[in-house]
């Protein structure tokens, strides 16, 4: 029979490394607490005996109280025979020696693993593992599982495995949980001070220096703003501008969609005629949204995806059916020349660099700090400090940060979070084209835009959190001590981030295309375009061409703020600073895409998307009136 | 208003929603016996009568938490001090064993490290970051003699 054995440990202990490293299988590893989400099963052979492996979400205590640990029972429960492995922040022995505690209550076969042993050692810490061993009846390993160290000492120990034994005054004891906690902290206290001594080194590393800082009240928000800059530069100017102009244009418009289209028009034709334009695509380095130090420059002419039909064709039936294939295929919303371009030319350069910074930030254990800085504001629109990565998330791409509101506790945290991603943060796709809008407005202008998103963050939040009913969460979070972030292990959790992306998110990409593409073949576009007019001409005074932009600007939000960059600072520009403003404001406060609406309706059901959705259209068409009108009496 | 109890036999004061008794006791709402959180000490209510008299001779019942000698909540402590935990005051049971599993108990050893922008505390090589509002709740003792190094 195979055996079976059970990762187990507090949060942020590396179990998932270690999983990795026993197993060869990649699971999502960071230095901040609650990532591993669900389960991960591989099969595993040591020495020639089969092994299924199982890691779990990490829990501070057995109690089914939080799904994590609810899930961690149970799959102890289900597999009975298992060997169960606890791993252990070596520094953090107490709270590790507290969970032992409770799985010895199990009695099952455990081996203990304290992991991170160079960091206890870097602190001055050292634990008389041979003790320990005799004291809990099990056998005990040390590992460094960045490293890959102690891996092997681990399967070794595997087959040694026995219970732990119970605490003496455990084993008659009865009360609630949290007398029995008590019990089991005097015991655990009674083997540390056996076991475990500490002498602190004259001067803390610079890790933990920079740690304080990050979270210091007056040097913290310079550190928050530095980050914030960098990874503005390097997602929004370097990813969301060089490279996916370099997709887009060099690589989609220029090459790939001019090869798509002459090959449908090849197969399936019909007599019509593609416009060509003339493209530019430009390589530099980027020094604010709208200046770059450029290398070079390439222009080419490419034939578009919009045609015209030639003068007198007759489309018979079998025509239509060939023009539908086509449009289908490269037309305005097609598969290709639009969703697959879209996916593959602007998303996924951005994303990526976005998970590049992401995973420098999280394997940092900046986060944690980040969740302090915050916390207070975060308290205010219902949510706690813990909501702070989603928020981020949502700067690379709302879609994503809204499956990954997952982590936050309760339903009410959820939805706030959702509601405000999917009003108010603006992704990096769109995040550039409004940058360089704003360069187009004066400073108290730009002023302002900043002053509604975030007024309107705060003002909903609030609102938010007092409309839906239920409990916010406890603000109880742990602070991982600040690492350097280790190259392969970004690397590879990019790539696995981005696979997991291309899975979970593309294919909603390319249903939003498909959807948006019947409805233009149906005629929907139109009539709404044409229902929403009064709307933008009268209530936002905005030009009538605008309606359009504000229509694809739901179906893809970058290109409707790319349709008015166009509009605003193109060589007919048609736009005011005033018009411009009102744009911007209405087209941030959008929800983002159809992927977003897809995405929300798929974690929290259709009626809250359309109720989110009932709610963000008119609120943002309401704002940007009203920036309209009072604009009027401000000089901007 | 919270009512506050003095413990008769330790002294200790405390509100009386932090009792830790009643949770699953067959006694249920019939128990009118109160358990001191510090000393786990039980007895019984004043009753009203007998407050009443007290008042009358001049003894007011205590109202507001005077906090007898230096017991402060987490939140009034300085930033680097060290303090010993008394209790985990009011909140839930799902609140209080959440702290405990990170080794918050009576009887730990916390240092503050900040307040600003949000409360982090120090327990053994763990540091947690706060609510105000938990903060507020956990009293403590401090500990005069050492001094956190930060």
């Amino acid at each position: 029979m195979r055996e079976t054995a059970v990762l187990v440990g507090n949060p942020n202990v590396g179990k998932s490394v270690l999983f990795k490293n026993l197993t060869k299988r990649y699971v999502t590893v960071s230095n901040y607490p609650g990532t591993t989400v669900e389960i991960v099963r591989a099969q595993a052979s040591f020495d020639g005996r089969q092994m299924e492996l199982i890691d779990t979400p990490g829990i501070n205590d057995l109690t089914p109280r939080s799904d994590d640990a609810r899930v961690t029972r149970k799959l102890l429960d289900e597999h009975g025979d298992a060997t169960v492995v606890q791993v252990a922040d070596a520094k953090n022995l107490r709270r590790a020696l507290l969970l032992t505690m409770q799985l010895a209550e199990l009695r099952r076969p455990t081996v203990l693993v304290l992991n991170m042993f160079d960091e206890l050692q870097e602190r001055g810490g050292k634990i008389d593992t041979d003790g320990l061993s005799e004291i809990l009846g099990v056998p005990v390993v040390t590992t460094i599982a960045p490293r890959n160290v102690g891996t092997q000492a681990l399967i070794d120990a595997l087959p040694g495995a026995r219970p732990p034994k119970v605490a003496p005054a455990l084993e008659t004891a009865v009360g609630d949980d949290y007398e029995l906690n008590r019990l089991r902290l005097e015991w655990v206290n009674a083997i540390l001070a056996d076991t475990y001594s500490v002498v602190q080194p004259a001067h803390p590393p610079a890790g933990v220096r920079f740690g304080f800082w990050a979270m210091h009240p007056v040097k913290g928000p310079f550190v928050l703003a530095g980050v914030l800059f960098v990874v503005f530069w390097f997602v929004g100017l370097l990813g969301a501008g060089t490279m996916v102009d370099l997709l887009e244009v060099g690589v989609f418009q220029q090459r790939l969609n001019p090869l798509a289209i002459r090959t449908v028009d090849a197969v399936l034709p019909f007599s019509h005629v593609h416009q060509t334009e003339s493209l530019s695509v430009s390589l530099g380095v980027p020094v604010t949204p709208v200046h770059e130090v450029t290398v070079g420059t390439l222009e080419t002419e490419a034939i578009s995806p919009s045609y015209a039909l030639e003068p007198g064709a007759d489309l018979g039936a079998l025509r239509r059916v060939l023009r539908f294939g086509h449009d289908f295929l490269v037309g305005e919303y097609g598969a290709i020349t639009m969703a697959l371009s879209y996916a593959f030319a602007i998303v996924l350069p951005i994303v990526t660099f976005f998970f590049l910074v992401f995973s420098v930030l999280e394997d940092s254990g900046y986060f944690a700090r980040m969740a302090i800085m915050v916390h207070r504001v975060f308290r205010f629109i219902g949510l706690n400090g813990k909501a702070v990565l989603p928020m981020i998330l949502g700067l690379g791409c709302d879609t994503m940060a809204t499956m990954t509101t997952r982590i936050l506790e309760t339903r009410k945290e959820r939805l706030i979070a959702t509601m405000l991603l999917a009003l108010a943060v603006p992704c990096s796709a769109q995040l550039g084209v409004l940058l360089a809008l704003m360069a187009s407005l004066s400073a108290p202008g730009a002023l302002v835009w900043s002053g509604v998103v975030i007024g309107v963050i705060l003002l909903v939040g609030w609102l938010t959190a007092r409309v839906i009913g239920g409990e916010s969460s406890d603000f109880l979070l742990e602070i991982p001590p600040m690492r350097r972030p280790q190259l392969s292990n970004v690397l590879v959790k990019t790539a696995g981030r981005l696979n997991w992306y291309l899975k979970e998110v593309i294919p909603l990409f390319v249903l939003g295309t498909a959807i948006l593409f019947l409805l233009d073949q149906l005629q929907v576009l139109d009539t709404i375009g044409r229902a929403a007019e009064p709307l933008v001409t009268g209530w936002l005074g905005l030009p009538r061409e605008m309606t359009n932009a504000f229509l694809i600007g739901f179906m893809r939000r970058d290109y409707g703020a790319v349709y008015i960059l166009d509009a605003a600072t193109g060589p007919d520009a048609v736009l005011s600073a005033h018009q411009i403003l009102v744009a911007m404001v209405t087209i941030t406060l959008f929800m983002p895409c159809i992927a977003n609406f897809l995405m929300i309706a798929r974690e929290h059901g259709m009626k809250t998307a359309w109720s989110m959705a009932a709610f963000i259209f008119p609120f943002a068409f309401f704002v940007g009136g009203m920036i309209h009108r009072l604009g009027q009496w401000l000089i901007i | 208003m919270a009512d506050y109890l003095t413990c008769p036999f330790c002294g200790f004061e405390f509100e009386k929603t932090d009792t830790l008794c009643s949770h699953g006791c067959p006694m249920g709402p019939w128990c009118n016996l109160i358990r001191c959180p510090s000393c786990q000490y039980e007895f019984p209510e004043q009753p009203q009568s007998v407050t009443w008299l007290r008042g009358l001779l001049g003894r007011r019942p205590l109202l507001r938490p005077e906090a007898p000698g230096d017991i402060r909540s987490i939140r009034e402590l300085k930033s680097g001090e060290r303090a010993t935990i008394l209790c985990l005051g009011g909140g839930s049971t799902r609140r209080r064993n959440s702290l405990a599993v990170f080794g918050l108990v009576p009887g730990a050893e916390l240092a503050v490290l900040q307040h600003h922008p949000a409360c982090v505390i120090q327990v053994g090589e763990t540091e947690l970051a706060l609510d105000d509002d938990i903060a507020r709740g956990i009293l403590v003792q401090p500990n005069e003699s050492a001094k956190a190094d930060t």
